[in-house]
């Protein structure tokens, strides 16, 4: 254990104590009991923070399943160290927020900041866990907890829906990244990451290096809500605001960002890495802004921002991973811009889309809705929320003098680096990746300028709010408030925090050479082609914005049906309908079929096998001489056997089983077996015996028609059946590869002092077979008795589905 | 030679025939069918401690050397499964002391527990093809009792579909074991091997060793799981969750043995076979446990889902997958009995099987409902819990043999475990609460004791993976090994 495993895991244990604090301190709101932890937490991470921006790392180890290398060990960087941060920060933020948010008289405050602990925990183990494994198990910890907070109200179905939605997806998106993981030990035998990383050079010739790749880029999309997994998010929003703010837009949805750059050392470099997540994040990017401007829900709105803006960081990081395939200086530095950027943007962003959300909720929090169509002019009447949304919305919009400007100009310079590239054909996108990545950033304006006017400018219509809106109390406004402090703050001094934060993050995902650089970043950089970007950005978002009314409408052309999210839901009802149709088909209840089943394939596999198997000689057997009246015995057998199928009344069909038996007895005395023959016979006689007397008890016994689809299978199987145990008998006999145990027996009287030989098989040699057969009859009857004398009466019957 | 061998099996057997003596005295026959089991665990863990240091401990029945007489063979892998079973009996058994009415207790209930247990431990421990065969009968006319003891409609409907499939499957088991004294003339299964290693395994020994696979994979639920679904939502829960813990296990036991020790020279051809069982087992499980809207349901497709994920370890036929799948098959026990008595908690409250008619349980039940979200993930495999090392090792296994369909087909039945298992949870626990205190059928007074110590179990088995896995690893390297079975039995070669 150390300082570093206690920063991981005393969320959890924390997260103990909890219940107990709820419930018998209940006078004070849970949420300052939890407040502590997470500033202790920044506090111990900031005492480190000197340390790592000097290059320093810390690694420490607790053995778990050492035997097979899988530990927890964790390991910071500066990479890992930011987002512990952003977890501990922001997760402070968040509580303090929630502890006006959420009444202590009705909420069931002991399972949000229990779940929220074990988030917290989670998250922290995920970006500095350095075995695969102890990610993994951490990564899916973080979507198991957003499952719960997202139906923390559980009583309501939108609640569920979302939460099921989400945990479908990002946790078959953890299986996905469970499978790159092992295919990864299986490359490099090893689970450690940095073990991983420095065997990069030859994992990249393996076959497997791909698969790979591909598995673990899809878990991580599915965490980052990347098209096309995106639709999970917007439905998490039913969580309470504090939970979107920290989860859903702050740190669980940065996880994958998280694990693509802690990848880019390994896969970096290659054209599939660089275009997969390149086009994947700019789609993303586009298509979530698009979609944020036709929201009429706030929160949906910010849903939309946030799945853009990871879009964003995400193809950031696809362009920066260029750095590590090229060679010449000057080019390795344009892509480190890039890296530098994503990292930048994710920082931003977490500062932004907090204060954002915050506000959001704040918004409802007084007024009831969320619903641009019912709010409006709350300016005046919520001045402080009012200076917060501008602050958040236009560093969003990328507008200067806040940290979101600083960021997007370096988007800018990077995805027009591009342009002249030549390495992985990156240049023959040419001109559309800055234009995407510049009309997406328009859009990006027209839904930051929503938000503020549609909320607190326009007309102001009280009746259609649920409360009468006035300004939240200032314990709420403290954590967004501080938020905006660090938009601002970044704008003017955002050298501290490269100098920092950043390059230390920027080294740990371009390690080696490329990382080995000094950032300077800069409002003001001319009149070159980003700041004509940025200014296009702002007229042309205008205008948009202006003309709103007038082409809003082209939202409802695209029909609703043919959404990816209507897609998920109908597929989801679709695939359980098409499950219990298709189940039902073949579980048709019938033991008939059920035996046709296991009969059809027994004759299809051993039969097959007995087919075409090679060395079976049927010649081999020595027959003696067939009697006449062995066949003639032979046919009564048989006609016996048919007798008791066609039959159509139960007293010949037993008559006949009797006979069959009889004449199989009649077999025994031929072959010399008479103790046998008259086991059979005693058998028989009282089966039969048996059989009649039960008859009594039954109803009249009614021979049906059977269908001819019956028929014909139940005739083929059977048929099937007896060609296969015959030939499996001639061959089993004709084939005899060892001489028989059984000449051991013969010595039975010296052996076991008993003349006859089975005898002495039967009490002796096995006689414990014997004591198990005697067993087995009087549990069976036992069962007979227990089954005629414990009629116990039938409760409400369970109809079936 | 030790006689400590036969205990497992000669303690509940002795104990079922007392029991039947007095039915009408149920304490004292609750407390010696607990002391039963405990005394059965404690010998066997005894016995795998001596196995670790020993090596193998065989009993020649009646003294008759092997191959001429029955012997009896305690390996870790046997012993392993019998402390499981006795886990799991144990907790079905206290679960019953609440649960289970009166006319039943006092109609040899007990006893018939003992017995069925007679019957697996019988066929974890013999060494013998023909005694195996006995000892299945053991094993499932208890079943059969069981199964329809108190004479319910539907419990008599779901047994006679169950007695008439498995007689057949019996029944070819019986002419399989002809056919295979017939062409190798023994019983002993280390003689088997030996003889089949012999004669090279020719293709009408292949042909024998497919009809085996049918056979069990009949008894285990492998494809041919028609029977499950019904017979096991027949029951009272107790019996149903020893049924679900036990009752397959024992097939795939037997696929395990049979197809490691002895026809284990075409995997080609028989192993072959085993992945595709394996595949559409999972396929057709996965599918059935999306389908329902009924817990009992639900619950019995994750059981066939898991046994094809399990025999992905003997398809693959690789020691880590062994491991792995070994590793599952114990974690598997002990969390599908656990569910099933969950979820016959949650049945027990409502009044009914469908998912449709429950709400909001976690109000007045928040243990219930967090141990079945934990167990269900135990159940997906998320890690800690008890079932990813298995699930680890089996899909690494599946990556370093290639089969990469056969892994993919396991991570994907994990997503079906996990939507099916929830689907459960969101529908029973969450939502409006609709029911009163007053108005639950009946409490779950007694039930979360042995609830409880499963979950324990299953935790334990998932954070403790280093300390029981060299067990199992040991387990899996002797079944890969079949040399060192074979000599335990028959002597240095």
């Amino acid at each position: 254990m150390s300082w570093l495993h206690s920063v991981v895991l005393l969320p959890f244990l924390y997260a103990l104590m909890i219940p107990f604090l709820y419930r018998y301190v209940s006078r004070i709101h849970t949420g300052w009991f939890v407040l502590p932890l997470p500033l202790i937490l920044f506090v111990v991470l900031g005492s480190w923070l000197v340390d790592i921006s000097e290059g320093e790392t810390m690694l420490y180890t607790l053995s778990w399943i050492p035997s097979y290398g899988i530990n927890l060990s964790f390991y910071v960087d500066g990479l890992s160290l930011v987002f512990g941060f952003l977890i501990s920060g922001i997760g402070a933020l968040v509580v303090l927020y929630s502890i006006f948010y959420l009444s202590k008289t009705r909420e069931l405050l002991h399972n949000f900041y229990v779940y929220m602990l074990l988030f917290m925990g989670a998250m922290l183990g995920v970006v500095f866990s350095d075995n695969l494994i102890g990610f993994y198990l951490f990564w899916e910890l973080t979507s198991i907890s957003s499952f719960l907070l997202i139906a923390f109200w559980y009583q309501r179905k939108k609640s569920r829906n979302g939460a099921q939605k989400a945990m479908l997806i990002t946790v078959s998106g953890g299986f996905s990244m469970l499978a790159g993981i092992v295919l990864l030990h299986s490359m490099a035998g090893t689970y450690s990451i940095r073990g991983i990383i420095s065997q990069a050079g030859e994992l990249q010739e393996h076959s497997l290096f791909l698969p790979a790749m591909i598995f673990v880029l899809i878990g991580a999309f599915a965490k980052s809500a990347q098209f096309p997994f995106h639709i999970w998010l917007p439905d998490a929003m039913e969580a309470p605001t504090p939970i979107s703010a920290y989860l859903h837009s702050a740190t669980m949805v940065k996880a994958g960002i998280y694990a693509i750059a802690r990848f880019t050392p390994l896969f970096g470099g290659t054209g599939e890495w660089f275009w997969i997540i390149t086009s994947v994040g700019l789609v993303t990017l586009f298509w979530g802004a698009v979609n944020a401007m036709k929201q009429t829900d706030l929160k949906a709105l910010l849903a939309f921002s946030t799945i853009s803006q990871l879009g964003l960081i995400t193809s950031l990081l696809g362009i920066g991973s260029l750095a590590l395939a090229v060679t010449e200086e000057a080019e390795t530095a344009l892509y480190t811009t890039a890296v530098l950027a994503a990292v930048f943007h994710l920082v931003n962003h977490s500062t932004f889309k907090g204060c954002l959300f915050m506000v959001i909720g704040i918004i409802d929090h007084e007024t009831g809705t969320r619903d641009t169509r019912k709010l409006g002019g709350l300016m005046s009447l919520m001045p402080i929320s009012f200076t917060l949304t501008l602050i958040g919305s236009l560093s969003m919009a990328g507008v200067p003098p806040f940290n979101g400007f600083l960021s997007k100009e370096l988007f800018f310079t990077s995805s027009l680096s591009l342009e002249e590239t030549g390495i992985f054909s990156a240049g023959a996108a040419g001109l559309l990746i800055p234009a995407v990545a510049w009309v997406a950033s328009i859009f990006t304006f027209v839904y930051s300028m929503i938000l503020i006017f549609h909320t607190f400018r326009g007309k102001y219509r009280p009746r259609r709010l649920e409360k009468k809106p006035k300004e939240a109390p200032p314990g709420m406004l403290i954590s967004p408030a501080v938020l905006a402090a660090f938009v601002i703050g970044i704008f003017f001094a955002p050298n501290v925090l490269a100098h920092y934060v950043l390059e230390p993050m920027v080294a740990s995902i371009l390690p080696g050479d490329a990382g080995d650089f000094s950032i300077h970043i800069e409002a003001w950089h001319g009149f070159n082609k980003e700041l004509f970007m940025t200014l296009g950005v702002i007229v042309l978002g205008s205008i948009l914005f202006l003309t709103w009314k007038r082409w809003k409408g082209i939202f409802t052309l695209f029909p609703q049906v043919y959404t990816l999210n209507n897609a998920y839901s109908s597929g989801i009802l679709k695939a359980e309908q098409a499950a219990y149709s298709f189940t039902n088909i073949y579980m048709s209840g019938l033991t008939r079929d059920y035996i046709q089943y296991i009969l059809g394939i027994l004759i299809i596999l051993a039969g097959g096998m007995l087919l075409f198997s090679e060395g079976i000689s049927f010649r081999r057997i020595d027959v003696s001489t067939i009697e006449v009246y062995e066949v003639l015995l032979a046919v009564g057998l048989v006609a016996g056997a048919l007798t008791v199928m066609l039959a159509s009344k139960r007293l010949t069909a037993i008559i006949a089983i009797g006979a069959v038996g009889y004449l199989v007895a009649l077999f025994f005395v031929i072959f010399r077996a008479p103790d046998l023959a008259l086991t059979q016979l005693v058998v028989e006689t009282v089966s039969v015996a048996l059989y009649l007397l039960c008859l009594r008890f039954l109803p009249e016994f009614r021979f049906r028609e059977t269908a001819r689809r019956v028929q014909i299978p139940n005739l083929i199987i059977s048929l099937g059946v007896g060609v296969l145990i015959t030939s499996f008998t001639l061959a089993a006999q004709g084939n005899k590869l060892f001489p028989s145990i059984s000449v051991y027996f013969e010595d039975s009287y010296e052996l076991a002092g008993s003349r006859n030989m089975v005898n002495a098989i039967l009490a002796d040699f096995r006689g414990f077979d014997t004591l198990l057969e005697i067993m087995v009859l009087c549990i069976a009857g036992l069962g007979v008795y227990s089954l005629i004398s414990l009629r116990m009466k039938e409760k409400r019957d369970d109809h079936e589905n | 030679m030790n006689n400590i061998v036969i205990l497992p099996i000669v303690i509940p057997f002795l104990t079922g025939a007392l029991l039947v003596l007095f039915p009408k005295y149920v304490m004292i026959q609750r407390l010696l069918s607990v002391l039963s089991f405990l005394a059965v665990m404690g010998t066997a863990v005894h016995l795998l401690q001596q196995v670790g240091g020993e090596g193998i401990q065989i009993l020649n029945l009646g003294g008759w050397e092997a191959p001429f007489g029955i012997v009896l063979v305690a390996d870790t892998f046997s012993l392993l499964l019998v402390i499981t079973s006795c886990i799991v009996a144990l907790g079905c058994l206290i679960y019953s002391f609440q649960s289970i009415e009166w006319e039943r207790e006092r109609f040899y209930y007990y006893a018939f527990i003992q017995f069925l247990i007679t019957g697996v431990n019988g066929s974890f421990l013999t060494g013998d093809i023909f005694n195996l065969f006995v000892f299945f009968e053991v094993m499932l006319l208890a079943s059969y009792v069981l199964l329809s003891l108190g004479g319910l409609k539907k419990q008599l409907r779901a047994g006679i579909m169950y007695v008439l499939i498995n007689i057949v499957s019996s029944m070819l088991f019986i002419v399989a074991v002809a056919y295979l004294y017939a062409v190798t003339g023994t019983l002993n299964m280390a003689h088997l091997s030996v003889r089949v290693a012999e004669a090279g395994q020719p293709d009408l020994l292949t042909a024998i060793a497919l009809l085996f696979l049918v056979i069990f994979a009949v008894k285990s639920a492998l494809l041919f799981f028609y029977w499950l679904p019904e017979s096991y939502s027949a029951p009272p829960t107790a019996i149903s969750a020893l049924f679900a813990g036990l009752l397959t296990k024992v097939g795939v036991y037997a696929i395990f043995r049979m197809f490691t020790l002895i026809f284990y020279h075409e995997p080609g051809i028989t192993h072959s076979v085993i992945a595709w069982m394996a595949g559409l087992t999972m396929i057709l499980g996965s599918i059935g446990a999306v389908a329902y809207g009924n817990i009992q349901k639900v619950l019995a497709y994750n059981i066939v889902i898991a046994i094809g994920f399990i025999v992905i370890g003997i398809a693959v036929f690789q020691e880590a997958a062994l491991t792995g799948a070994i590793y599952y098959l114990i974690h598997d026990m002990v969390v599908k009995t656990l569910l099933f008595l969950l979820g016959g908690a949650m049945v027990g409250l409502v009044g009914t099987y469908q998912l449709k008619e429950m709400s909001g349980m976690i109000r007045n039940h928040p243990y219930l409902g967090w141990m079945f979200f934990i167990a269900s993930f135990a159940l997906v495999g998320v890690p800690p819990l008890s079932g990813f090392f298995g699930k680890l090792l089996v899909l690494q296994g599946t990556l370093e043999t290639q089969f990469y369909v056969l892994g993919v087909i396991g991570l994907l039945s994990s997503l079906a475990v996990l939507y099916s298992t929830m689907k459960i949870f969101m529908n029973g626990f969450w939502g409006e609460n609709q029911l009163s205190k007053e108005d639950e059928k009946t409490s779950t007074h007694g039930l979360l004791l042995p609830c409880t110590l499963l979950i324990c179990v299953s935790l334990f088995l998932g954070i403790g993976v280093e300390w029981v896995n060299p067990y199992v690893a040991a387990a899996a390297s002797d079944l890969m090994n079949p040399a060192v079975y074979i000599e335990a039995v028959l002597g240095p070669a």
